[in-house]
Parts: structure tokens; C-alpha cells; sequence
């Protein structure tokens, strides 16, 4: 590992284009089913790369976010900062883990945020349709692999290059 | 690490806890919509390239539509010269009563700059902010119906909040009856339900609620939603009745600002209120166009409208919701009562 210089363009770049899928119109039909993409990508990063900022980076897209879907200040922020941290203390336990096995495992921390979320409106009287804020674990849960093979085999193929 | 994560969720609930409790957070707010306003437009980005795309449409179609276009515009012509003899004809009688009321609102078209991707929260972005004088409480329409209201004014955007949202609520005016309630957002993005109806409200299904001047926000008369059913549970005291919007929410791109606040005339207050009132019992169609009738309404209850110009933002929206519940009914009661009262005297 020493010697490798972290990944610090590929993880900033990988956020904001999270950030504009989040932002990007779906189909009516879709839309409730749109991954959580920033969590996703945080909880990637704070998988695989301790020496990224991911909390600092977790709290700043999550004040984005609140700003851009109009919702309660510092709500989607500490969703995400919370998330990220509990990733953070379970890697070790992670770590250890064949992908699907991680896959199924996290499905307790998506559920978690989008409960957070689900409280936070309750208590800032927004009413929502409650499924609508479940429906994004599924989709979210489906595409963890994808995302987790395809960052990986960027990551790996960069450490390659820096190896030669 | 496990400190800097507890400091970062201590500032999320701090932030939570002050835009929850003041408006000291609105600059931070507005100055973040502001920086982050470049990537709604990259997301936008393919809906122009689709727009691009209507570019090479094929020369017939566009003829056809050409032809269809102005068959259209003659007809409207035709019906705008009867308004046009009508309005002159309403501003004279007004003038006979001494009242210089302007009959035509201010409007401003904006263009829908993106829709909020949250499922659960009906809201849209326009391209127009504060330095179109865009201000919050600001009612949003489109040429078919009353689309929503501002809640945000950032510089250059804004942000609308649909009559479709469960946060919403807007007065309204069943056009048949003159009976005047509440339509609240139902959520599903599609319809509006009416939760206060006394049990012996005459209702019926295809029914036209406009919206009323009560409260101050709205211009009156617009179409916002016809109603499609009417239900009634035996041992509760409302009955409850949907309706869909009548403006074409998650269609088009374009929407109306309007600027109603006129107020020169709250001062005349009695004089006026009864010519109108006749006028709009008539032909329904005429009334609500000619005649907007329902502006003078706020001139019967001149405090609870005129000192709302300054403060149409202050409440948070789901205010109009509950609270007047039991406002809205009596009040146009009443004026029905007066009006009749001093048109014979």
C-alpha cells in the first residue's frame, strides 16, 4: 500500500456524478425507485479507502442536497454523515466478506437512513407516502454489486499503473 | 474519527433545530441554491437536446400544425373581442361606482427549470428569482389552472410548491354553488381532495372549483381542479370529495407568474360589493372572466386581506390547511347574507 497515492480525483469526481444522478429526471414510475446514489458511493468509499475525507464529504453533499431537494436543513447531511461512520466502525467486520455477503449486509443501513429520513419529515410535519421512502433500499441493494465491481476494478487497475 | 463524526451530526442538528425554529438559515440557503444552481442545469441538459431534437421535425407537420394554430388563435380573436367590449363595459360601471380597480393582473412566463426528484415532495424550479421581483406567496397558473404558489425566491430561481403537495392547501370555490372550502394536496401527485365539506354540502361529481380571494394569496377565479368523486363515511362529521387538477402539472414547461396584488381599492370598501355579486350569479362563464368577481371579497374583509401584503410569506404554507377550517365557511355566509342586504337598499 505505501507509496500508492489515494484516489482523491476518482472519489470526488464519482460524488458529484451520484449527485447529478440523484438530480436527473426519471419516469413517474422510476423515479420512487432511484438508488440512494450518494449513500451508495459513500458507503463504497468508506468500504474500501480510509485515506479519503468521506465524512467531511458526506456532511458537505449532504448540505447540497437539503439545498437542492428543498428539504429541512442538515437533514439529508446527517443522514449521510451517520451512515458513513456506521460504515466506517463495521469495516472490519466487513471486510472479511464476499460481495454478496456485504450486499445482504448493508441492507440493515440503507434501511436506517431511509428511516432517519422517514423521521426527520415526521417531525418537520412534511407528510410523504411512507412507501415511496422504502422503495430506494430495493433498487439501492441491487445496484451495491454493480457499482462495488466496477469502482474495483477502476481502483485496482489504477494501483496497477502507479505500481509500474 | 468517531469525534469528528459525533461534531458533524451535532452541526446537522443544530442546523435542523434553527430552520426548524427561525429563518436565520434562509441566506445560507439561498446562497447554496445559488452556487448549486450550474448542475440543475447539466440535468436538464437532455430535455434540451430532446427540444433539439423537435427541430427537425418534418415540414408538413409543422404546416399542419401551423394551420391548426391559427384556425385556433382566429377563434380566440373572435371570443376576445366580446371580452374586450365586456371589460369596457365593467370598467365603465365600475367607474360609475367609483372604483378604480384594475382589472388585469400582472403576469410574468417562466420557464420550469427542473422538477424536484424527490417522490414525495411536489415542487418545481424556475428560471425567474428576486430580480424579476419574484416574492414568496407568489400564485403560480398555467393557461388551463392555478398551478401552485412560491415558497422560495433565490436570485436567479425560485422554487413552487404544487397544488398537488399534502403540504398545500388553497381556498377554493365551487363555481356552481359559490360554496367556498379548502382543497388540500392529496400526495399521489395527482389529485386534490376537499376534507371540510359540511355533510349537506351540495356537490356533485364534475363540479369546477375556482379559487377564491380568501386569504389574500390567490387571484380569484382561476379553474383548479374539477372533481371526480364524493365520498361519504356514515358516522363522520365531513364529507370528503377529490378532485383533479385542472392546470397540466407534470406537463409542459412553461408557467405564469401573477402578480394580484392590487390593492388601491381596500379602501372602497362597501360601495362596490354589490354590483359584481350579481353579475357573477349569471352566466358562469363571463362571470369568472369578466368580471373576477371574487376580488371584491377581500374588500368586504379588508383586515384579514390588507394586512396580509407584507406578511404573505411569514406563515409556513400548511397554515391555510387547519386552521380556517371553520373561517371559510361562515365567512362567505355572511357576505351572502350582506350583499343581498344592501343591493336592496
Amino acid at each position: 500500500m505505501t507509496g500508492r497515492t489515494a484516489p482523491h480525483l476518482a472519489f470526488w469526481l464519482s460524488l458529484l456524478v451520484a449527485l447529478l444522478l440523484q438530480l436527473m429526471a426519471l419516469p413517474e414510475g422510476l423515479a420512487g425507485f432511484r438508488p440512494l446514489w450518494i449513500p451508495l458511493l459513500l458507503a463504497y468509499w468508506a468500504f474500501n479507502e480510509p485515506r479519503v475525507p468521506v465524512l467531511v464529504a458526506a456532511f458537505g453533499f449532504g448540505l447540497a442536497i437539503d439545498a437542492l431537494l428543498n428539504a429541512v436543513m442538515g437533514q439529508h447531511a446527517l443522514g449521510f454523515v451517520l451512515l458513513t461512520y456506521l460504515v466506517i466502525k463495521l469495516r472490519g467486520l466487513f471486510v472479511m466478506f464476499p460481495l454478496w455477503q456485504s450486499t445482504v449486509g448493508l441492507i440493515p443501513l440503507w434501511g436506517l437512513y431511509a428511516f432517519v429520513m422517514f423521521w426527520i419529515d415526521g417531525v418537520a410535519h412534511h407528510r410523504s407516502d411512507p412507501w415511496l421512502r422504502w422503495t430506494p433500499v430495493v433498487s439501492t441493494t441491487m445496484f451495491w454489486p454493480i457499482v462495488s465491481v466496477l469502482l474495483d476494478a477502476y481502483v485496482r487497475r489504477r494501483q496497477r499503473r502507479q505500481d509500474e | 474519527m468517531g469525534l469528528r463524526a459525533f461534531a458533524l451530526l451535532a452541526i446537522c442538528g443544530g442546523l435542523m433545530f434553527a430552520d426548524f425554529r427561525s429563518d436565520k438559515l434562509a441566506g445560507l440557503r439561498e446562497t447554496l441554491s445559488w452556487a448549486l444552481s450550474p448542475l440543475l442545469w447539466i440535468t436538464d441538459f437532455p430535455q434540451h437536446l430532446r427540444e433539439a431534437g423537435d427541430y427537425l421535425e418534418s415540414r408538413e407537420q409543422l404546416a399542419a400544425e401551423n394551420t391548426q394554430l391559427r384556425e385556433k388563435q382566429l377563434r380566440i380573436e373572435a371570443r376576445l373581442q366580446k371580452f374586450e367590449a365586456l371589460e369596457a363595459e365593467n370598467q365603465r360601471i365600475r367607474e360609475l361606482l367609483a372604483s378604480a380597480k384594475a382589472l388585469q393582473e400582472n403576469v410574468l412566463i417562466t420557464e420550469i427549470i427542473a422538477a424536484n426528484q424527490d417522490p414525495y415532495a411536489h415542487q418545481i424550479t424556475l428560471n425567474k428569482g428576486a430580480r424579476d421581483r419574484v416574492y414568496r406567496g407568489q400564485a403560480l397558473v398555467d393557461a388551463t389552472g392555478v398551478m401552485g404558489q412560491i415558497i422560495q425566491v433565490n436570485p436567479t430561481t425560485s422554487v413552487g410548491l404544487l397544488i398537488t403537495d399534502p403540504d398545500h392547501g388553497i381556498p377554493v370555490e365551487i363555481n356552481r354553488t359559490g360554496l367556498q372550502t379548502i382543497a388540500v394536496g392529496l400526495g399521489d401527485g395527482q389529485a386534490l381532495q376537499l376534507p371540510f365539506l359540511p355533510g349537506n354540502a351540495d356537490i356533485q361529481k364534475g363540479d369546477l372549483l375556482v379559487s377564491s380571494a380568501l386569504g389574500g394569496r390567490f387571484p380569484a377565479g382561476y379553474p383548479v381542479a374539477r372533481v371526480y368523486e364524493i365520498k361519504h363515511n356514515p358516522g363522520e362529521h365531513f364529507k370528503q370529495a377529490l378532485a383533479y387538477p385542472t392546470a397540466k402539472l407534470n406537463q409542459g414547461r412553461q408557467a405564469l407568474l401573477v402578480w394580484s396584488e392590487n390593492r388601491e381599492t381596500d379602501s372602497a370598501t362597501e360601495t362596490l360589493v354589490t354590483l359584481p355579486e350579481s353579475g357573477a350569479g349569471k352566466p358562469e362563464s363571463t362571470a369568472r372572466e369578466a368580471a373576477e368577481p371574487a376580488t371584491d371579497k377581500p374588500a368586504t374583509t379588508p383586515p384579514a386581506t390588507g394586512g396580509s401584503k407584507p406578511a404573505t410569506g411569514s406563515p409556513p404554507q400548511t397554515a391555510p390547511a387547519t386552521p380556517p377550517v371553520a373561517a371559510p365557511s361562515p365567512a362567505p355566509a355572511q357576505q351572502d347574507n350582506k350583499k343581498p342586504a344592501t343591493t336592496n337598499r
